[in-house]
This record gives structure tokens, C-alpha cells and sequence, in this order.
């Protein structure tokens, strides 16, 4: 069962690693990113001291794992909401409940904090978003993504990529996909594959499988091919197993699109921060 | 609620166990032959030696592929992870429901018999740690747990009703108990956590039938006291050391084995140069009266929160001709150690995961420190192993059999933080951590089992895991090590080899001691995963 909900939500995460993380958005509601505006930069300051005071042996001083699991972005996949409740009442897996040693502006501070590690949101807007909207119809890319419900389930939903993802960082990926992807440790206890890590994979019958892990323990791997479908396999049945970080089930625009309909997408892309 | 609960229960149980299997008696002699009876787990580690190691053999290497599921027990309620190794005797299974329940549950069915929870203030003060339980002690007719309010409380064995409740230290300084009692003789030993909160740790003995505390001993100094010297700023706020997991025990040396942590703060070290004894030591302490025997300390002037806290285990061998009386520690800081229990000196000591802060151990095992391992301001200092070691609390297992001590093991790394940090009087306001830790990214982690010689440390064999897991090891006579993964694997290998023979997704890991027992002529194998304990059996 919690395999089948795994592969699930790693279904919304192919391909597209300039969006790592932005994909789970969708799990969540579009106002929270509203949040750490509402915060002041003291907030902010405050809830990095209380994140090292209390949080950090656990999750590592950049939220990125310790004692226990890496929790970068993850007000972004499962919620604000979600992740207060889960500060104040704890979760099973060890996460003890902070209910009665943190006030309720302590645990906005934290969960403030926690929503600015993940961002990569350097760069400025220099081409026109309503041109770039007319690039990405044209140049297939809703064939692989979904924005606001529409387009295809290959690649993440991109409906609020720009609450995460910033234009020095949209354009890198999209020239060349693969060379900045999220090098997270792996998010295993709840689930899902957040590294968009490219896998090669040879049976022991000599049948070749690419594609993006989406799902992986000691004994078997899942991955999702270019087409989108998921492939299981027992490890102790497989000739060959590589993992090739830096590639990306994602083709590069480069020598595909004009240097001004690329500043373009840009443009559109980091103006997709979900409903207003 | 709960008494109703039982005594539409009872009749059924009583069909089925017989009058003598529910008599819950476990005297100390019973624990001190426990080699005698396989079928039952009653220390937190299977013996006082600490081995993780049944002597059944149904379950074996030609059948193990066959086993399945017997039944499941779930908490009511949602709780953190389970962690608890569970006590059998006489047909009843003593578990622990984080943070302080205690729960007997019928070994055939998994049917709950009776369930205890203490009355923990509304606020429990959890620093640094969180409000688990490692299990119970069970000595006559008493089971005793160590709350997370730093309580130790006797309950009657078969109705679940309290004995007594003594306060063992103060919650609200920081105080709390995670790890299991040691129940020996005529008395309950328990260990304290809290050393992010700065306490200052110790090891106390209580009467088992009354609850009075009998001794205890005090794992950092005061000045005056023996060790107040390695203290550089004086011993006056010495904090840390602290027990919390589970000790061992010699009955003929009558001598106790207990680790201790790391010292407070942990990657700040001005205010604290010296060796800081007796952090991240093992102790040798006499039972009857809890004074120290010997000390060996693994990591002195310790700044990677390396504790020294997992179970010692203890073997007898033969070196070079001679009977030998040894222990065995898979230490935090990512070295093998062997010493001799009778005297505390060391034998051998090699890494057994990759380490990069000493060069050596010298002939008394101390590490020879390599340059710039200590955590450092700014981005900080790469270290080997990371802030979870090369194991951390989770007990490794020795065979009889085979000769081998088998260690789940963390090949990772962490970038060390030194920050600001000062041990303030009064309650603690939070971690007084000194700083913290990076963990390296992506694909530069994972986990093996390893087979080690016991006596030399070299390694037999390896199994390789995705990553590094957090998951205690049993070994069987039936020549099997069973461990799992944090991907949520329990598996099967072969003792001598270490060629995988069987294994299932629970759909989250393991945290307990997986254990062994036997009821009606079946071997279980029993553990947890994530918030449900699961028992196998053959079909």
C-alpha cells in the first residue's frame, strides 16, 4: 500500500530538475507561500534560532538531515498547516511534539525559516511573460507538465515552480537539465525519491531500462521510463544497476529556442506562483 | 476500562496457557541461566552478556525463505517510533508504547493482557531525545520501566498494577529515561538521558522490592572528585556522560558494563578542555556497591556528539592459550574495540567504517587525534563518521557460533559546526548543542552489515544497504543475522557468509532489538516496524 502511495506521488516529480520540490505544490494550498512575506526578516532570524536551539540536532543545521530525516522544502510538499501541526504535536517516526515548549509565533518563525532552505529563487526577470506563455505552448513543453490542471504527467506540475525556483536557476536548468539537481539525502521514511536521479538498468535477461528513480530500498528499484511508465525490479535479478547523476530524462532548449524566447519562458515560469 | 478489558481476556488465556506459564515468576537465577532457556528474552538483550543472541535453531538458513507473518500488535493511539525490545516469559510478551506505557501481550495471539500508563505532567521536557521507550526489566514478579518524566516504576507483573514510583531525577532540568532497567540480584540499575540539555549523568541502583535507591554513581565530577583534573576550567559545571541505554553484566566479576555520552556542550568545547571523564567511556562498576572498577575511555575531550552509549557486549575466548574474559564495543566514533573486562585494558582497536579524526589508537587505545577534525565556525570541517557514527545506540550482535560480532554499520560523513554555546543555570531553554552538523547530500551515504572477528576486529564479510540504517541485529544458532533497513527491509542472512536468504518490506523500518522466543515448539522472530510489532514464524 505505502509503496503504491510512494510511486504515486514520485509520479508528480519526473523529470524536470529545475522544479525539484515545486512538484508536490500541488499537495498543498497556493496561500501558504504568502507566509514568510507576512514574516518580518527578525521572524526569520528568530525562527533560524530557534530551528539550530531545537530542531537541528535532528535536522542538521540547513534542515538537511542529522539524527533524523532532511526536511529542506518541506513546508512546500506537505503544507504549512500540516507542518505546524506536526511541530506542535509531533508524528510517528520519532518526531517528538514541540506543543508545550514552543508558542504558536515561535512555530510560525520556524516553519517561516524552513519555507526559505529550499529556494533557489536568485535571478532577475528580463524577458515578457505572456511571450514566454506563447513559448512554452509552442514548444511542447505542456506534452510533459501540468499547469493549473492542464497538460501532461510526465515531468512535475509546474503550477507554483516560481514560489521556489528563481530565474538564474530556471534558465541554467532548461539550457542544460540534469547539472543542478536537488542533492538531497534521500527522503526515504515518507516517501518519495526527491534527487530526479537518472538510472541505467540491464536484467539479467538482457533487457535495457532508462529513466528517473522514483522509488528505491536494499532490495528493489523503481524507476519511470520516458514515456512515463513505471518499472519494478529485484535488484538480485539485475545484470547491471547505474546511477548517472547530472543527467535528466529532460531534453535541453538550447539550439531549440531563441536566447529572447528563453528569457521569455523564464519569465513565465518564475511568474507561477500558484492563485493569488 | 482496563480491568474489564482483562477480565474478558482471561478465560480465553487461560484455555490455552497453562498454569505454570502464567505464573510470572522470574527470579534473578532464571535471568542468570537465561543460555537455559531459549524460549524466552529476559534481559533487553537477550542475556547479562548482552549478545543479541538466540541459541533456536528451528528457524534456519534451509528454511528461513519460508517465513511468515504470525500476527501484529499496533498501539492504540499514534506514537513515535516503536523502540522497545520486548520481554517473554512464561507466554507473555512485556512491551513499552512510547512515551512510558507498559503492555503484557499473550505470545500466541498478540492479544493484549494489560496496559499501564503512567500520569506524566502535561509538559514532559524532551531535549535532544525523544520520549520513547527501550523496553522493560523483569525481575520475580515485577516489570520496571524508566518514564520520560525520570521516573522508575515497579509494576505487578500480572495485573499491570503499580508497585511503586520513585523519582529518580528532575524532568524539568532536562532529565529523562529512554533506555531499559538492568534487573539483577535484588535490584533494578537504571542509566538517565538529557546530556543536550547539560545534565550531568549517573547510574543508579534501587531496591526491587521497595523502590529505595541503594547507590549511585555520578559520570562526570565534581571538584575534589577523582577526574575533576580533566576539567581543564574546573569540574564546577562538568555536564554530560550521561546512561541511557542499557548495561551488562559479569555475575562472577559482579561487575556492571554501562557507556556513557558525549559532554555538554557538544561542539562547543572552550569551556571544557581536558579529557572530560567519563564521557563517552564504558564503566565497570561494582553491583553491590556502585563504585567505579575500572574506566576505558574511547573518546577523551569528545566534540562529535560521539556517545558511547550502545550495549557492551561481553564473550569469553581463548587468546594465544589462555581463557580470556573480554568485551566487545562498536563505538560511536567508528572504532572496533576489544578490552578486557577483568582489568579494562585494552586489547585491539580498528575502525570499522571509514573514520578521519585520529590517525591511531595508541597502545592503550587512545586515539592519536589527526589535525582539523574539530568542528570549526562558518562552513565547518568534513569529518568521518557523521554525528550518527559508525553505529549509534542500536545493539550490535555477537554469536557464539560463529565467533563474529555483527554491527550494522554508517558509512557517512558531516560537515561539523562549531556555534555558541554555554551551559546556562536553571532549567535548560533548549539544546545547549554548541553548534551542529551538515549532512553530506545525495548518493555519498550507506549502510552494510559487518561480520568482525570478535577478538581481532578484522572483517569477515559485508552486506551492503542503501543507506545507513538504524536497526539492532539478532543472531540465531540456526546460523541466521537478522537486521533491516531504514527503507523499511527486514531480511535474512546467512551467519557465516553473509548471503541474503530472505527477506520482506514492512512498509517502515525497524527500530527495536529484533528477538527471538518459542512457544507451543515454534521460533518467533519478532520486531518492530515504524508503530506496529510483527511476529514470524514458519507455516
Amino acid at each position: 500500500m505505502r509503496a503504491t502511495g510512494r510511486i504515486r506521488v514520485a509520479a508528480l516529480l519526473m523529470a524536470l530538475g529545475a522544479a525539484a520540490g515545486s512538484s508536490r505544490l500541488a499537495l498543498s494550498s497556493p496561500r501558504q507561500d504568502t507566509m514568510a512575506v507576512q514574516l518580518s526578516p527578525d521572524d526569520l532570524q528568530r525562527g533560524k534560532q530557534t530551528f539550530e536551539s531545537t530542531c537541528s540536532t535532528c535536522h542538521g543545521l540547513d534542515g538537511g538531515g542529522a539524527m533524523g530525516p532532511n526536511i529542506q522544502g518541506i513546508p512546500f510538499r506537505l503544507g504549512v498547516d500540516a507542518v505546524t501541526n506536526v511541530i506542535k504535536n509531533g508524528m510517528a517516526g520519532g518526531m517528538p511534539a514541540f506543543g508545550s515548549q514552543l508558542d504558536a509565533q515561535q512555530i510560525r518563525q520556524v516553519v517561516g525559516y524552513l519555507l526559505t532552505l529550499s529556494r533557489k529563487d536568485e535571478g532577475k526577470v528580463t524577458g515578457d511573460a505572456a511571450s514566454g506563455k506563447q513559448v512554452y505552448a509552442s514548444a511542447g513543453c505542456a506534452s510533459c507538465h501540468i499547469i493549473s490542471g492542464e497538460g501532461g504527467n510526465i515531468g512535475p506540475e509546474l503550477t507554483t515552480v516560481g514560489q521556489l525556483r528563481g530565474p538564474t536557476y530556471l534558465r541554467n536548468t532548461l539550457l542544460f537539465p540534469g547539472t543542478d539537481l536537488p542533492q538531497t539525502r534521500s527522503f526515504l521514511e515518507s516517501g518519495g525519491m526527491l534527487e530526479f536521479l537518472f538510472v541505467h538498468i540491464v536484467t539479467k535477461e538482457g533487457r535495457a531500462f532508462e529513466g528517473t528513480r522514483v522509488a528505491e530500498d536494499s532490495f528493489h528499484i523503481v524507476l519511470e521510463d520516458a514515456k512515463g511508465k513505471f518499472h519494478s525490479f529485484r535488484k538480485d535479478q539485475l545484470r547491471e544497476y547505474k546511477k548517472e547523476p547530472g543527467k535528466s530524462m529532460m531534453p535541453s532548449v538550447k539550439g531549440k529556442l531563441s536566447d529572447t524566447q528563453v528569457n521569455d519562458l523564464v519569465a513565465y515560469l518564475a511568474g507561477l506562483k500558484g492563485a493569488q | 476500562m482496563r480491568i474489564t478489558k482483562r477480565a474478558l481476556l482471561l478465560p480465553a488465556l487461560l484455555a490455552s496457557i497453562s498454569p505454570v506459564a502464567f505464573a510470572q515468576n522470574v527470579p534473578y537465577e532464571r535471568i542468570l541461566h537465561s543460555q537455559s532457556e531459549p524460549q524466552s528474552w529476559l534481559t533487553y538483550s537477550g542475556s547479562y552478556f548482552s549478545q543479541q543472541y538466540s541459541s533456536l535453531k528451528q528457524v534456519n538458513r534451509a528454511n528461513v525463505s519460508n517465513l511468515k507473518v504470525a500476527w501484529m500488535y499496533q498501539p492504540s493511539r499514534p506514537v513515535a517510533n516503536l523502540e522497545s525490545s520486548p520481554i517473554v516469559a512464561d507466554g507473555v510478551m512485556f512491551i513499552t508504547e512510547p512515551p512510558s506505557t507498559v503492555t503484557a501481550l499473550d505470545v500466541r495471539s498478540g492479544l493484549k493482557i494489560w496496559s499501564y500508563t503512567p500520569n506524566l505532567p502535561e509538559h514532559v521536557v524532551s531535549i535532544g531525545l525523544y520520549a520513547t521507550s527501550r523496553g522493560v526489566a523483569i525481575l520475580d514478579d515485577m516489570v520496571y520501566i524508566g518514564t520520560a518524566d525520570a521516573h522508575l516504576i515497579a509494576l505487578d507483573a500480572k495485573t499491570g498494577a503499580a508497585r511503586w514510583n520513585v523519582h529518580v531525577a528532575d524532568n524539568v532540568m532536562g532529565y529523562a529515561m529512554t533506555g531499559p532497567p538492568l534487573a539483577l540480584k535484588d535490584k533494578i540499575v537504571v542509566g538517565i538521558g538529557g546530556s543536550e540539555a547539560a545534565v550531568r549523568g549517573f547510574i543508579d541502583a534501587y531496591d526491587a522490592k521497595t523502590g529505595k535507591r541503594l547507590w549511585r554513581f555520578w559520570t562526570t565530577p565534581r571538584p575534589g572528585d577523582p577526574g575533576a583534573e580533566t576539567w581543564g576550567n574546573g569540574a564546577a559545571q562538568s555536564a554530560g556522560a550521561t546512561t541511557w541505554n542499557n548495561g551488562s553484566y559479569d555475575p562472577d566479576l559482579n561487575l556492571i558494563y554501562w557507556g556513557t555520552g558525549n559532554p555538554a556542550p557538544d561542539f562547543n568545547d572552550d569551556d571544557r578542555p581536558g579529557d572530560n571523564l567519563y564521557t563517552c567511556s564504558l564503566l565497570a562498576i561494582d553491583a553491590d556497591t556502585g563504585t567505579l572498577k575500572w574506566h576505558f575511555q574511547f573518546s577523551p575531550h569528545e566534540d562529535h556528539d560521539w556517545d558511547s552509549d550502545e550495549p557492551a557486549v561481553l564473550f569469553n575466548t581463548t587468546i594465544d592459550g589462555k581463557p580470556r574474559k573480554l568485551v566487545g564495543f562498536a563505538n560511536r566514533n567508528g572504532f572496533y574495540y576489544v578490552l578486557d573486562r577483568v582489568t579494562g585494558r585494552f586489547i585491539t582497536g580498528v575502525p570499522f567504517v571509514r573514520q578521519t579524526w585520529a590517525s591511531g589508537l595508541d597502545a592503550n587505545g587512545r586515539p592519536i587525534k589527526a589535525p582539523n577534525q574539530e568542528p570549526t565556525l562558518g562552513a565547518g570541517t568534513l569529518v568521518y563518521p557523521s554525528i550518527t557514527g559508525g553505529v549509534d545506540w542500536t545493539s550490535p550482535s555477537y554469536s557464539p557460533q560463529t565467533g563474529l560480532f555483527y554491527v550494522s554499520a554508517h558509512e557517512t560523513g558531516a560537515y561539523f559546526i562549531k556555534g555558541t554555546g554555554k551551559i546556562e543555570p536553571g532549567p535548560p531553554k533548549g539544546i545547549v548543542g554548541g553548534g551542529g552538523i551538515r549532512a553530506l547530500v545525495g548518493e555519498q551515504s550507506y549502510g552494510a552489515i559487518r561480520a568482525l572477528d570478535a577478538t581481532t576486529g578484522k572483517r569477515k564479510w559485508e552486506f551492503r544497504l542503501l543507506s545507513p540504517a538504524w536497526v539492532p541485529v539478532l543472531s540465531t544458532a540456526g546460523g541466521l543475522v537478522f537486521s533491516g533497513t531504514d527503507e523499511g527491509n527486514f531480511f535474512a542472512l546467512d551467519a557465516e557468509t553473509g548471503k541474503l536468504l530472505w527477506d520482506i518490506q514492512m512498509g517502515h523500518s525497524a527500530r527495536s532489538n529484533p528477538i527471538s522466543y518459542e512457544v507451543d515448539g515454534k521460533q518467533y522472530i519478532f520486531v518492530t516496524a515504524g508503530n506496529t510489532y510483527i511476529a514470524f514464524t514458519l507455516p
